[in-house]
Formats: structure tokens, C-alpha cells, sequence
């Protein structure tokens, strides 16, 4: 007995030094990142080193509140990740509700059409996408940030997959009560897919949260633009060997509403993507 | 009572809201599409163009000074685009009819938009530009078929910044301290190998591995293919022949200069520039709009730079002085002018002209005028370089997509400096990957 507890002691502490090794590893990145948000470029036009010792500015981060428009920024980037999600969860919970419990003619081709999809680029639809939005006269608006993105076979997928792992029969014993297949779906399978929800919110928020390429060509006007693409466009020419410090705030300053998200809602992230991976 | 009084009021203020804003409070706007970035933080409100520094500062200032003096009551708008994508999302904005009333544009990507462009003669006359003041090098980058499409804003090019410290460690100096320039292949790397056998460092300080840093073996290339009067495109621009003998030695160049260890590996922009600053390496190949963050470098006691810094033009080490260059200018994009404003957009055109001074000396670049000159040879160090526009070259504007032959030609560059590709094998991939781009031209 006692040699079971210690081996398994040992265990426990090799994997919890496994985990603590791949955390630094995974969080040194993220401490440069933000160290060296905290230096001045001119310093860091010389070495990139040396993070922990001053001198230290906050002059990266003035310079990003001093952009007048930047919260304008922000808040389209928040109307626009969070009306993807809603939209997305809406539209992926009942079209994969439908591939996953009813049946219909031509239902396995449209959803193996729902699959081919998900083998197309981005880049080889932005052409004709943005002509077709261009002559709906939509660019530089909410809709055409929005719209275009809710076509995400990804999000039928899970929830056409996680609809499937859920007993049928407790929905058989609700249609022998004469529950209509709404009231099935909104009072008992939808409850029960709560993690696959707050899964793909999560995805879909960050993929429209981190959105660039979209943005950039169909919001052309300064007061359109999202987060990602107003903090780029402050960026002068040589950015990359000449105002690293800001870069760095930038990509601080854009991270930090997701940051304080995921710690408001970590309990539910951390159980839904645990629930997500032991839920068949 | 209350009513008596608050009805005329609401009244009135419902006439006023139905008449719109007055006339002395309508201004005629313009949109201005361009990149070098923003700088609210520094320059959000300053007018003060002498005391800016940097192609922001300047940008910024400029129309700051435009909207707040021009008596026109115009109102510039500047839709400011990050540089790498900027015209991927002008193409796009092209192609939705949201056209800005101006646009800057590489003159090496004119030859792509002259469909899209006004052409420039009868407007640059009409806004009171004179077009005989261009400098030749200006003048050629906005030139497309014997029509003028742009106004050209500067002249951008290839430079060698020297640290003098090493050199004078090297015993590579002339008698007045100043470094010695190379003149042929041969004696430049004999110059790269003593710099290594009496100073342990490399020759050259170049970036090579981050998507933006191909652009800088690139311009050598091209400096050393013009510096042989060459060309990749020898029979006609419907396809390139990167094996000529003047393109297989300016990748020999690369390749010998790598074969030595004479030229830094693997750095991004980043680690080049602040290599060079920190002394790893003698010469940086860069370009004209770095010699004041230099001189600056140069003057702080203790700094890799203070035994002293220079700059002369990239070095010409075959028969023909040329070099590498491009030109900002500023296009008016068909369909971005309405009768109403296009009137306010000359006006803002001839400010700009007017104040080409301010971005050259605080952009960094050389001016597109030539009665510009004789002062910005006053400029420290400037010198050295104002002769550019008159030898400087360009691909030919019939070469389209010239971005990516840029980017290409420096990928196969940087696999000759980091992986040890051959110059006949990097000549080979570009021979191939140019059919690509040319594709569909």
C-alpha cells in the first residue's frame, strides 16, 4: 500500500513538473510579449533583451489611447465577434439538430455539400464575396462584417456531431408526451449541449475577434474599422525594427478584452472544454 | 406661457435641423488613402512640420497644418491602411466604387494601375505643379507610356551604412578616416575578409528570414544587375531570364560574400538593425531613410557607432553606377473626385508640393524636386547620396506585379545567405517561379 502511494506520489510530482515546464514554456512568450510592450523603442531598436531592467515607458500604451478612434475600434470589434457568435450558435445549433435528428430528402448530400465546405479557402471565395457585397452596396457596414461569416460549416459540424452522442430516447419519450420537435429542441437537447455551445463560442468569437483579412477589405473607412485593423493601421512603415515596444502594447491592448473575458467565464471555458472532451 | 414661448423655439430649431448644417460650416472633404501609419500621440495636433521627425510625424502634421490654414475650407480625411496589405484592401476598395479622392502609390506599382488612375499631365498644370521641377529619377517613376500618372513625392534608395569603428579596426580606411568603398567583387570580398581576420565580425549586416526583410537582398540584386546594365527581362516583358551573366553575378555576389561567412545569417529586420547598432557587423544594407536613426546612434557616447558612422551609396562593383530605387507619389484614382471636390484635391496636391522639403528632410528620403536639392545636400551626410536621382533605376513600369518579383528574388537571396542554395539554383527557382507571376499579364 505504502509503495502505491509513493509511486503514485512520484507520478504526480513528474507530471506536475511536466506541466509546469510546458506552462513556462507555453507562458515565456506571452511575459516577453508584454515585458517588452513596457520598453522604449529606441531601446529596443538596439536589443530585444533585458526586459526585467529599466528604463521602462508607458509611452506604447499612450500612444494607442491617444488614437481617437480606438475605442470606436474596439466596439465595432465587440458588436461585430459578438454578433457572429450569437448568429453562429443560432444558426449551427439548428442546422445540426436538423442533420442530427430529422430526416429529409437530400439531407446527407447537403450535409456532405455543409462538409466540402469546410475544404474551401477563404482566399478563393474573398473575390467573388466581396463583389457580392460590393453590389449590395454593404461594405463598411455591421452586416457585411457579420453576414458573410455565418456561413461556418465547422460550428454544423460540432453540433451536428455532439446532437448525434445525445441519447435519442429521452427526445422518444418527449414525442410520446406530443412535445413538438421545437419544444424538444429548445427545452431538452438544447440544455444539454451547453458545451458544445460554449465551445464554439469561444472559437467563434476569437476567430472573429482576431479577424483580419475580411475586415481589411470591406471595411475601408477609419470609423468601420475593427480593433485588429485600426491598430495596424497605426503602425508606420518599419514597425517591425523601429517600434517593436508598440507593437507589442498593440498586441497586448488587443488580447486584453479576450484576457478579461476568459477570467470572468473560466469556470464555464474550463468545463465546457472539459465536458466537450469526455462528453460521448 | 410655457407653451407661447417653447413652441417657436422647438419651431425654429426644427427649421434649423430640416435647413441642415449652415454654409459657412460646410466643408468640402477629401479622403486620403495612404500608409506610413499613425501618430496621434505625438503629432495628434501639431502643426509644426519643421519639428517633425519620421514619415508619420510628417504625414501627420502636414494635413494637421492643411485642414487648420487652408482657406478653402477643405477637410483632408486620412484613411490610414497598414503598408503590407495596403494595396490588397486598395484593389478591393477599387473594385466596391469606395474610391479615395487620393492615394499614395509606389511607383514601382504604377505600371499595375494605370487603368485605374487619372493621368496627371493636364491636372499637375491645372493645380499650378510644375512638372519640369520633377528630378529625373521622380520623373521616370511616374512616367507610364510617355504620360504622367502621379506626382512623385520622393526618391527611396539602397545605401551602405558603415560602422567607420571597425573599419578603422580593420585597417580598411582612407587617409582622411573614412572607409574604403569597394569598387569590384573581387575587392570587396578581399575587404570582407580582412574585416574578418582583424575584427572577428562580418562584412555585412543584412535581415533576411522575416516575410518583410526579402525586400533587402532584393534591392541589392538589382543594384548589382543595373551596375552591369542588366535585365531580367532581355527579349521583351513576356518572360524574365534570371540567368543572363549580369543576374548569375549579383547572386554570385550574395553567394560569395555567404560562402565566406562575410554576410549575417538568419537576422530579421529587427535583429539586423539593432545587430548593426550594437556593432556585430560593419556595413548595413539598407536604405536612405535610416541615416539619421544612425547619425542619432552615432552621437551617444558608449553607443557601437560612436567612433563614427558614414554612409555612401550601395556600392558599384561592376562597370555601370546604378542603383535600386523607388519613389512614393500620390495618384488620383478614377472615380475618387466628384466635381465638388476635385478642385479641393489639387489644392491639397499643390500643398503637398509645396512642402516636399518638410518630407525629405524628416521623412528621410530624397526629394522628387530637383530645385529641392541644394538644400537637402545641406542635410548631414546627404552628400553622399544626392546624385541618386540622377543614376538610379527602376524596373521598367511594362513589368507588372513588381511587389512580388521583389519578394521573390529576395526569398532565393535569402536561401543562398541561409541555406546555402547555389546562385545557379536560386537563378534556376526564380527562372521558374517568374512564369507564375507573369502569368495572365
Amino acid at each position: 500500500m505504502s509503495t502505491y502511494r509513493k509511486g503514485r506520489s512520484t507520478a504526480d510530482r513528474l507530471l506536475f513538473l511536466a506541466t509546469a515546464i510546458l506552462a513556462a514554456i507555453w507562458i515565456a512568450p506571452i511575459v516577453w510579449v508584454v515585458g517588452l510592450s513596457f520598453k522604449p523603442n529606441e531601446i529596443l531598436m538596439r536589443t530585444t533583451g533585458g526586459i526585467a531592467m529599466p528604463p521602462f515607458t508607458l509611452k506604447n500604451y499612450s500612444d494607442i489611447l491617444a488614437a481617437s478612434s480606438v475605442f470606436g475600434w474596439m466596439l465595432n470589434s465587440a458588436i461585430v465577434a459578438i454578433g457572429q457568435t450569437v448568429l453562429t450558435l443560432v444558426i449551427a445549433s439548428l442546422a445540426g439538430y436538423g442533420f442530427a435528428r430529422t430526416n429529409f430528402r437530400g439531407r446527407d448530400t447537403l450535409f456532405l455539400i455543409v462538409l466540402a465546405a469546410l475544404a474551401v479557402p477563404e482566399q478563393a471565395i474573398i473575390v467573388p464575396l466581396h463583389t457580392m457585397v460590393a453590389q449590395a452596396d454593404l461594405h463598411n457596414s455591421y452586416a457585411a462584417l457579420i453576414v458573410p461569416r455565418l456561413a461556418f460549416p465547422f460550428g454544423v459540424l460540432l453540433m451536428t456531431q455532439y446532437f448525434r452522442a445525445i441519447s435519442p430516447e429521452i427526445e422518444e419519450a418527449a414525442l410520446l408526451d406530443r412535445a413538438s420537435r421545437f419544444k424538444i429542441f429548445w427545452r431538452i437537447v438544447l440544455p444539454l449541449s451547453v458545451p458544445a455551445q460554449v465551445t464554439l463560442g469561444i472559437y467563434t468569437f476569437l476567430h472573429a475577434w482576431n479577424d483580419y483579412f475580411w475586415p481589411l477589405v470591406s471595411a475601408t473607412k477609419p470609423e468601420m474599422y475593427t480593433l485588429t485593423i485600426g491598430l495596424a493601421s497605426m503602425q508606420t512603415n518599419f514597425a517591425q525594427t523601429e517600434g517593436i515596444g508598440f507593437l507589442m502594447a498593440q498586441a497586448v491592448f488587443a488580447g486584453l478584452p479576450v484576457l478579461i473575458l476568459y477570467l470572468f467565464f473560466q469556470r464555464y471555458i474550463v468545463s465546457a472544454v472539459a465536458g466537450g472532451g469526455s462528453k460521448s | 406661457m410655457l407653451r407661447r414661448t417653447l413652441l417657436p423655439l422647438a419651431g425654429a430649431a426644427l427649421a434649423a435641423l430640416l435647413a441642415g448644417p449652415t454654409h459657412a460650416q460646410q466643408k468640402t472633404e477629401i479622403t486620403f488613402a495612404r500608409f506610413f501609419g499613425a501618430c496621434e500621440g505625438d503629432y495628434g495636433t501639431s502643426q509644426d512640420v519643421a519639428k517633425a521627425r519620421g514619415e508619420c510625424g510628417v504625414m501627420t502634421t502636414l494635413v494637421n497644418l492643411f485642414n487648420a490654414t487652408n482657406k478653402d475650407n477643405i477637410l483632408v480625411k486620412p484613411q490610414i491602411v497598414e503598408w503590407g496589405p495596403y494595396y490588397q484592401q486598395l484593389n478591393a476598395r477599387i473594385a466596391a466604387k469606395d474610391i479615395p479622392t487620393i492615394a499614395v502609390m509606389h511607383t514601382a506599382q504604377l505600371g499595375d494601375y494605370t487603368r485605374y488612375v487619372e493621368e496627371l499631365d493636364p491636372v499637375l498644370k491645372e493645380a499650378g505643379i510644375d512638372a519640369g521641377d520633377f528630378t529625373p529619377n521622380a520623373r521616370t517613376g511616374v512616367t507610364v507610356g510617355g504620360k504622367i500618372y502621379a506626382m512623385p513625392w520622393d526618391t527611396h534608395s539602397w545605401l551602405w551604412h558603415f560602422n567607420i569603428g571597425l573599419f578603422k579596426k580593420a585597417g580598411l580606411v582612407d587617409a582622411e578616416g573614412q572607409p574604403l568603398v569597394p569598387k569590384s567583387l573581387d575587392e570587396m570580398l578581399a575587404h570582407a575578409k580582412t574585416m574578418k581576420e582583424k575584427t572577428g565580425k562580418p562584412y555585412i549586416v543584412i535581415a533576411t528570414s522575416g516575410p518583410g526583410d526579402f525586400a533587402n537582398s532584393a534591392r541589392g540584386y538589382y543594384s548589382w544587375l543595373y551596375d552591369q546594365n542588366g535585365s531580367i527581362f532581355p527579349s521583351g516583358y513576356e518572360s524574365a531570364n534570371f540567368k543572363t551573366p549580369e543576374s548569375l553575378n549579383a547572386f554570385r555576389a550574395f553567394e560569395a560574400l555567404s560562402k565566406g561567412e562575410h554576410i549575417t545569417k538568419g537576422l530579421d529586420g529587427s535583429g539586423a538593425l539593432g545587430g548593426f547598432m550594437n556593432g556585430i557587423g560593419a556595413v548595413y544594407m539598407t536604405g536612405t531613410w535610416r541615416i539619421d536613426d544612425f547619425l542619432a546612434s552615432s552621437q551617444k557616447p558608449g553607443s557601437a557607432l560612436s567612433e563614427g558612422y558614414t554612409t555612401r551609396v550601395f556600392p558599384s562593383l561592376f562597370q555601370t553606377k546604378s542603383v535600386w530605387t523607388d519613389n512614393h507619389s500620390w495618384v488620383l484614382p478614377k472615380g475618387g473626385t466628384t466635381p465638388a471636390n476635385r478642385k479641393a484635391a489639387l489644392i491639397f496636391l499643390k500643398f503637398l508640393w509645396d512642402h516636399n522639403f518638410d518630407w525629405a528632410r524628416g521623412g528621410g528620403h530624397l526629394p522628387a524636386r530637383q530645385s529641392l536639392m541644394a538644400d537637402y545636400a545641406k542635410l548631414p551626410l546627404r552628400q553622399n547620396v544626392i546624385d541618386i536621382p540622377s543614376f538610379g533605376r527602376a524596373l521598367p513600369h511594362e513589368v507588372r506585379r513588381q511587389f512580388g518579383f521583389q519578394n521573390m528574388i529576395g526569398e532565393e537571396i535569402a536561401n543562398i545567405i541561409n541555406s546555402g542554395k547555389t546562385a545557379e539554383q536560386a537563378a534556376d527557382a526564380a527562372q521558374e517561379r517568374s512564369v507564375a507571376l507573369l502569368r495572365g499579364r
